[in-house]
């Protein structure tokens, strides 16, 4: 930074200078020239556009036909065969039903749980950095080992969740094997994992609560809850929204919790959308009704994707 | 009265926040925990909390014929060169797109969360068809390109948003100082990324090590990954928790450990720049 200044002073050509200085008025000189900037941006968007395009149009040609995978790929058009199926494919319909009960119970628990969670560390004095630390850690676990550690906690033999939860006589059986505890199992290591990230984005929230109308409101006499529901709430209510949108958005893009848990079962009691599209592609390697299903997924994560980006414009103009 | 109920909500507090710690962290003691028991005191029930530890299933780990280095350094190749490409190509990319005033640019913009957000359960299907064609499956070329499907677009959003944080009459000194804009970007406004670099790299890196679904789908013996080689333990009909807690343990540690390194820019990187 010194040396720029300096440079600033000592070494530029007292021409240009004065050129570019008079610049800002005259106006043809201020033509936005964006070369540079086309040529900068141009290698990681042709990269991008031939890892995104290139799947998606292979998606929707998949979606039209019968892939064949045995001697050779084959292709054989079928037209809306697939589309057709799929809407009246009962199963489709039960999968997407529990996927949004699954997301819903997730999201809405993780919501609660983060806030909570981001009021208890905001209130801490002393180590409350360390606590922060130590409650993150979750969130960097890979979803894989995060599936791992629910069947060694809840393992019906030794699992010491599962002795926990009968010594309190809360639950006696195989969790992960009984229709019902495996969906709230499954639900409960999504919540654990991502809670701290509500946690962490509330927290940043916190900061923006007016000091001042709480003071007022304690001088007032007000409860911590009346506090909490009439000033925290509505102030850390735009940065929950952000919060709803990233986690909406990872909580169906991932699935590895459950594909190495309950892959589905109990009875199909877990198989939510992706799972279900998995297993049409890989067990049964109907590769053309899997991109159909694929693509209506598609149409789900790019609406959210749409608000993301109106909600991160108006962010970006009012901050 | 008003002094007992004050101390009355301090103990509830503390209480609650000792119930915290013991959610969050209980699962991840224990698995640490049960890397350093003997296999006949893992599986005890009631759960065992004294035994005398041991080195037993690192040391099977990373010596005999299933080898855990070479998951170890095909993790770390697939996700390093993932991770470079990402975040070179995306700096670069964020940069121009922060600058550059053009129509259509919110069209970009959505074009790139887009990709970023695409279900992984539905991209698979269709990389998974090119790399057969392209007899990429099982390859360390395949899985990158999984990858940099969503940290290229990863890593262009949150440069870009990176780079719109940055005030620019540091570079407008230099480029009436006559400055190219390449020298611009390269000797004003690069220094002074370096904690969006970094966040951006560590977040791609662990996106990418943490991964399962895609390496499960194309991998095969030569290039699994360490995700891949926890799940295969599991699989087995006699499963070994031993090895399977130590290998949980290689795969955490390290990544929780580079997360809290940028804790200061963590909601950053995570909200895509949407929280600072």
């Amino acid at each position: 930074m010194a040396d720029k200044a300096e440079s600033l002073e000592s070494t530029g050509p007292p021409q240009r200078e004065s050129k570019q200085r008079v610049a800002p008025v005259g106006a043809p000189v201020h033509k936005p020239r964006r070369g540079f900037e086309l040529a900068m941006m141009s290698p990681a968007l042709f990269l991008l556009a031939a890892i995104s395009f290139i799947p998606l149009f292979m998606m929707i040609w998949m979606s039209l036909s019968k892939v064949g995978l045995i001697g050779g790929l084959s292709f054989s058009f079928i037209g809306l065969e697939n589309w057709r199926h799929l809407f009246g494919d009962p199963q489709i319909g039960s999968s997407w039903i529990l996927s949004i009960i699954y997301f819903a119970a997730t999201v809405g628990i993780e919501l609660v749980l983060g806030t909570a969670m981001a009021l208890l560390i905001h209130s801490m004095i002393r180590a409350r950095n360390l606590v922060l630390s130590l409650v993150l850690i979750p969130m960097f676990i890979a979803p894989v080992i995060v599936g791992l550690l629910g069947r060694f906690l809840l393992n019906s033999g030794f699992g010491l969740y599962t002795w926990v939860l009968s010594v309190l006589g809360l639950y006696d059986g195989n969790i992960l094997g009984s229709v019902g505890p495996a969906l709230v199992a499954v639900i409960g290591m999504n919540v654990w994992e991502w809670s701290p990230l509500i946690a962490l984005i509330v927290l940043a929230g916190l900061t923006a609560v007016p000091n001042d109308i709480l003071e007022a409101a304690e001088v007032d006499g007000a409860s911590y809850w009346r506090k909490l529901v009439s000033i925290v709430v509505p102030s850390i209510l735009p940065i929950l929204l952000v919060a709803l949108l990233i986690r909406s958005m990872d909580a169906i893009r991932f699935f590895a919790i459950i594909l190495i848990t309950t892959n589905g079962g109990p009875a199909d009691s877990t198989k939510i959308i992706p799972i279900r599209l998995y297993d049409i592609a890989f067990r049964f390697f109907n590769l053309g009704y899997a991109a159909a299903v694929g693509l209506t997924m598609l149409v789900f994560s790019i609406i959210i994707a749409n608000i993301f980006v109106q909600v991160f414009k108006r962010r970006q103009a009012t901050l | 009265m008003n002094n007992m109920s004050h101390r009355l909500a301090g103990i509830v507090r503390g209480l609650l926040i000792a119930l915290m710690l013991v959610w969050s962290l209980v699962p991840v003691i224990w698995m640490v925990l049960s890397s350093f028991k003997p296999n006949t005191v893992i599986t005890n029930s009631p759960p065992s909390f004294l035994f005398s530890p041991t080195l037993v299933h690192y040391v099977n780990l990373f010596s005999g014929g299933n080898n855990l280095w070479q998951n170890v350094i095909n993790s770390v190749i697939v996700a390093g060169v993932s991770t470079l490409i990402a975040v070179g190509l995306g700096t670069m990319a964020g940069y121009g797109l922060s600058r550059i005033q053009m129509r259509g640019k919110d069209h970009l913009s959505f074009w790139i969360i887009s990709v970023r957000m695409a279900p992984i359960a539905a991209v698979i299907v269709p990389l998974y068809l090119m790399f057969r064609y392209l007899h990429l499956l099982d390859s360390y070329t395949g899985l990158i390109i999984a990858y940099l499907s969503f940290n290229l677009p990863f890593a262009i959003w949150l440069m870009t948003a990176f780079f719109d944080d940055l005030p620019r009459d540091l570079e407008e000194a230099a480029t009436v100082d006559g400055a190219t804009k390449w020298q611009v970007f390269s000797r004003v406004a690069l220094p002074l990324m370096k904690p969006g670099i970094v966040t951006t790299s560590i977040l791609c890196f662990i996106f990418a090590w943490n991964d399962y679904a895609f390496a499960t789908t194309f991998t095969g013996p030569g290039t699994q990954t360490i995700p891949i080689a926890a799940a295969n333990v599991l699989t087995q009909s006699g499963i070994d928790w031993g090895a399977l807690t130590a290998i949980g343990t290689i795969v955490v540690l390290p990544m929780a450990v580079f997360g809290l390194l940028v804790k200061r820019w963590l909601v950053t990187g995570l909200t895509l720049g949407a929280v600072k």
